[in-house]
Order: structure tokens, then sequence, then C-alpha cells
């Protein structure tokens, strides 16, 4: 297995390199909504005469650079690719290959965020001073922060796998992929720091998968949490990573039964 | 001239409209989409204003002015220019933009007006009915002077948004491997959905200037709400037409570079 993942990783990396540019335009989308919000936040802080229930302009810097890291590190977009490989006909004969065609996505997805790293952290170093960030992060919370990143990862990626097997029932995966990104953009943490939701909202946000990748990560990683409080959010991202986990291997096998290759 | 012009608009117009009214229950899903869309970001933005009365001197009706437009300058990009440029990227890098330029009808105009999405227009929609909801927030009647500089600047704020689609889809021509240039018009749109004078120096300039989707909703919307002066709405005239005149030099300068696929 860790043969094949490192052909496959330099295969990518190849690939990669050829479309620098391309790859870097996209790291765009990382950074520009955390700035949007980041900015909003601050005119009304600002219009508040300086803080929103405990969140100062430096404050909200510190979220939202955090934000777009954690954004940015726990992106998939296996649902948009997966439709188009299913609509196609493309995925018949990765289904034929002795690897899963899950294993091609994991290897996109990380040489894609490794590559574009390297364009994220000056940005977010210039964004940090720009607007004079301030992190309250302590040891422990670099140390959970890590595991927590890569639970929200995996997790974003489980799901988005499942929202992307409904190809295999209906070619209109695109209305579900819409529904899951807006879910996402309201209870995720984007639009505004989870502490910060309006109570219903806020509930939701932790009762489903949603804050689980981006909020919780970000709020450990800028020591926004206590350290009980931080590790049962682990549990929870741990909960659901397992569920959905549990979900895909589930619909994966009764989709793959139920596929019909378009055009077969 | 312009007859002509207008009959080939009107032609590509019909039967793109027939084209899409193929599928209807894309269409129906498309409208179905555009509505959360836009019903999350409205929320989004009153989450913002559950904390406060105003932003930067923007109140919630103000903003919903702003909104609207936003919806308005996006749905007709996305509904007119936005594909055609799309369509443009993929004639250079397949070298199959010589049918256009071979056509005998300005090349502009065929690359920039040919393909409509016409259920994007659909966001037009939204667009006024919210702006119709902020101004009843407001309690305000729109004066005539209001309703022509809106318009004005509406006009203004679209013909940028096409300079903006066209001039990043001429730098294709240097670019060829850049299939998605399209994506910096993407990111930058997100950002037109707040007043720009919200945004730090370096954004606010990046987004009056070099990609002036920011003035092109806000200046608009400060029409509606009464906060743009004659200086501000000449400013903005001032802007498109230079844009307009560096856009179409520009293209003819990129179409200098064009070679043909296997040329």
């Amino acid at each position: 297995m860790i043969a094949t993942y490192r052909t496959l990783l330099v295969g990518q990396f190849q690939q990669a390199s050829q479309y620098r540019v391309s790859m870097f335009l996209y790291l765009l989308f990382s950074l520009i909504r955390p700035i949007i919000f980041l900015a909003a936040w601050s005119a009304v802080a600002a219009a508040r005469g300086g803080a929103v229930g405990g969140f100062t302009a430096a404050d909200f810097a510190g979220y939202y650079v955090c934000m777009a890291l954690v954004l940015h590190f726990t992106t998939a977009w296996n649902a948009y690719e997966f439709e188009f490989e299913v609509a196609q006909g493309r995925l018949s004969p990765k289904l034929l290959r002795p690897l899963h065609p899950l294993h091609y996505s994991v290897v996109e997805n990380l040489t894609w965020k490794a590559f574009t790293a390297l364009g994220l952290f000056p940005s977010l170093v210039v964004i940090a001073i720009t607007f004079h960030a301030r992190f309250d992060t302590q040891w422990w919370n670099v140390a959970l922060f890590v595991p927590s990143l890569l639970l929200g990862a995996a997790l974003r990626f489980f799901l988005g796998w499942v929202v992307a097997t409904a190809a295999f029932w209906t070619t209109r995966v695109n209305a579900l992929v819409t529904l899951f990104d807006r879910a996402q953009f309201i209870f995720a943490g984007q639009i505004a720091p989870l502490a910060l939701m309006p109570g219903i909202l806020q509930a939701i946000s932790y009762v489903l998968p949603f804050g689980y990748w981006i909020g919780v990560p970000t709020d450990i990683l800028r020591g926004g949490a206590s350290l009980e409080q931080s590790l049962v959010w682990m549990a929870g991202q741990v909960a659901w990573l397992v569920a959905s986990y549990a979900l895909f291997q589930i619909v994966w096998r009764a989709g793959v039964r139920q596929y019909s290759a378009a055009g077969a | 001239m312009i007859r002509r012009y207008g009959r080939l608009l009107g032609l590509f117009a019909s039967v793109e409209t027939q084209y899409e009214l193929e599928y209807r229950v894309n269409l129906a899903f498309n409208v179905l989409q555009q509505l959360v869309v836009t019903g999350t970001s409205l929320g989004a933005v009153l989450i913002l204003f559950s904390y406060t009365s105003t932003m930067n001197g923007w109140s919630v009706a103000e903003m919903l002015l702003l909104i609207g437009t936003y919806y308005i300058v996006q749905g007709v990009g996305d509904a007119t220019v936005g594909p055609s440029v799309e369509r443009l990227l993929e004639h250079i890098r397949l070298g199959t933009l010589d049918f256009t330029l071979l056509k005998p009808a300005n090349s502009q105009f065929l690359v920039t007006m040919r393909h409509f999405k016409v259920r994007n227009l659909f966001g037009v929609l939204t667009g006024l009915v919210i702006i119709g909801i902020g101004l009843v927030q407001l309690n305000g009647v729109l004066s005539p002077v209001q309703v022509l500089s809106f318009s004005l600047a509406l006009a203004c704020g679209l013909a940028l948004v096409y300079c903006l689609l066209l001039c990043l889809a001429t730098l294709a021509f240097w670019f060829v491997r850049v299939e998605n240039l399209l994506v910096i018009y993407g990111a930058f749109v997100d950002a037109a959905r707040f007043p720009v004078d919200i945004y730090p120096g370096w954004l606010r300039l990046t987004l009056s200037t070099v990609a002036p989707i920011g003035i092109a909703v806000t200046v608009p919307a400060q029409a509606l709400a009464g906060k743009l002066d004659a200086l501000g709405l000449a400013a903005i005239l001032a802007a498109t037409i230079l844009a307009w005149t560096f856009t179409s030099w520009f293209w003819r300068f990129g179409l200098r570079s064009y070679t043909g696929a296997s040329a």
C-alpha cells in the first residue's frame, strides 16, 4: 500500500507541477472568503465600539487567519469530479483497477494541498500582519490542533464522497452539492465564529457534522476554548468521522451495485 | 450597422433560450439552487446585523439594496458575457477561434455576445425583489434623479464587469495552459457582496481598479440609497469609458498573439 501511494504521489506531483499557475489560482478561494467576513466583522466590531461578544477586531483577525488555514487543508472537491466521471463513463475503467477509486482522490487532494501551501503560508502571514491578528495559542493548542485538523480533513473528505456517491442514482448531484455547500457556508464557522452564531443555528452546527471540520479546529488553534472543551469537540469529530465512514461504505456498496455506466 | 448587430444579438439570444428550454427539469433545479444560495447569503448578512444596526454607515435596509444590486450585476454577467467568454478560453486553447475570426462581424462582439445562459437571469429577478424589500423598509420613494443615477451607475457597473471578463479571457492568448483564468473573477465577485468601503486599502484598491467588480456593485447601490453624489457618478462614468477603451485595445492586441492551434 505504501509503495502504491508513493507511485501515485510521484505521478500526481509531476502532473501538478505542469499546471502550477492553475493550482495557485484556486488558492484565492481559500483566502478571499475569510478576508471578506473578517472585514465585515471588523466593521461590526467598529460599529459597536470595539468588540462583539468578546471578540475584538484583532480576535476576529486571529480567528479568520486560522479559519483560512483550516478551510484550505480540509477542502475536498471530489463531489464535482465524481459526478463528471460517472456521467462521462470514466468511472468504469477505474472500477476495474485493483485500487479503490477513493485512493486516487486522496492523492490528488494531498498533492494539491501540499503544493498550494507554499502560497498559503506567506499570504496568511501578510493577512495576520495587516489586520493585527491576535492569537491566544498555547503549546497544547498546537498539539491538539494537528490531530484535530487531520480528523476534520478526513471527515470532510468522507462526507464529500457520501454526497458524491449520489451520482450513482441521479445525474443531478449538482443540486445536492449546492445544498451541502450552503449548509457548510452557514454552519461550519465561515460566516461567523460558531460562538457568535445565534442559539438555534449554533446548536445545529454542533449537532450536525458541519461545525466539526472548520469551526472546531479553528477554535482549537487560535486558543478560543478550554482544554476540556477542546477534547469534547475532538470526541465529536471522531464520532462523526466514524459515522461518515460507515455511511460511505454502505452507500458506496449499494451504489456500485446500482451503477450502470452511462452510455453502456 | 447597429441594426445588423441588434438582429444578430436577438438571433443568438433566441437560439440559446430555445436550447435552454429543452431541459426544463434542469431549469427548475437551477432556480431552486439559486434560491438556496440567495437565502443563505441573506441569512449570513442578517447574522452580522443581529449584532449591530449599521455597518460602516450602511443600515440593514441599505444593505439589502446592495445585495439586490449584487445579484443583478452577477446575474447579468453569468447570463450574458460569462458563458461566451468561457467558450472563448476553450476556443483559444483548441485553436477553433479561427472560425469565429473568419465571420463577417466584429470579433469582440462575437466572442462576448454569442452564448447565453438565460436561466441565470433568475438571479436578476431575485435581485430586483431584494431591492424592492429594501426600499419598502426604507419607506423610501425613489426620486427621478435617483432612478436616473442608479440606471447610469448600473450600466457602468455592467460594462465594467464586461471589461473585466474580456480582459481576463484575453490573457489566455499568453497563458494558454491556465484553463481557469475566470476563477479570478469568481473569487473577486464574492467580495462584492459587501460595500467596498469595509475592506482594507489594498483590497479596496483592487476591487476599484484592476478588478472593478467592487465599485460595479457598490456605486449603483449608493445611488439607490441616496449616498451617491455627482462626483461619484462622474468618476464611475470616466472609469468605465477608460476601461472600455483599454479593453477593446487589449483584445485587439492579444489577438495579434493568436496563432491558431497547429500553426
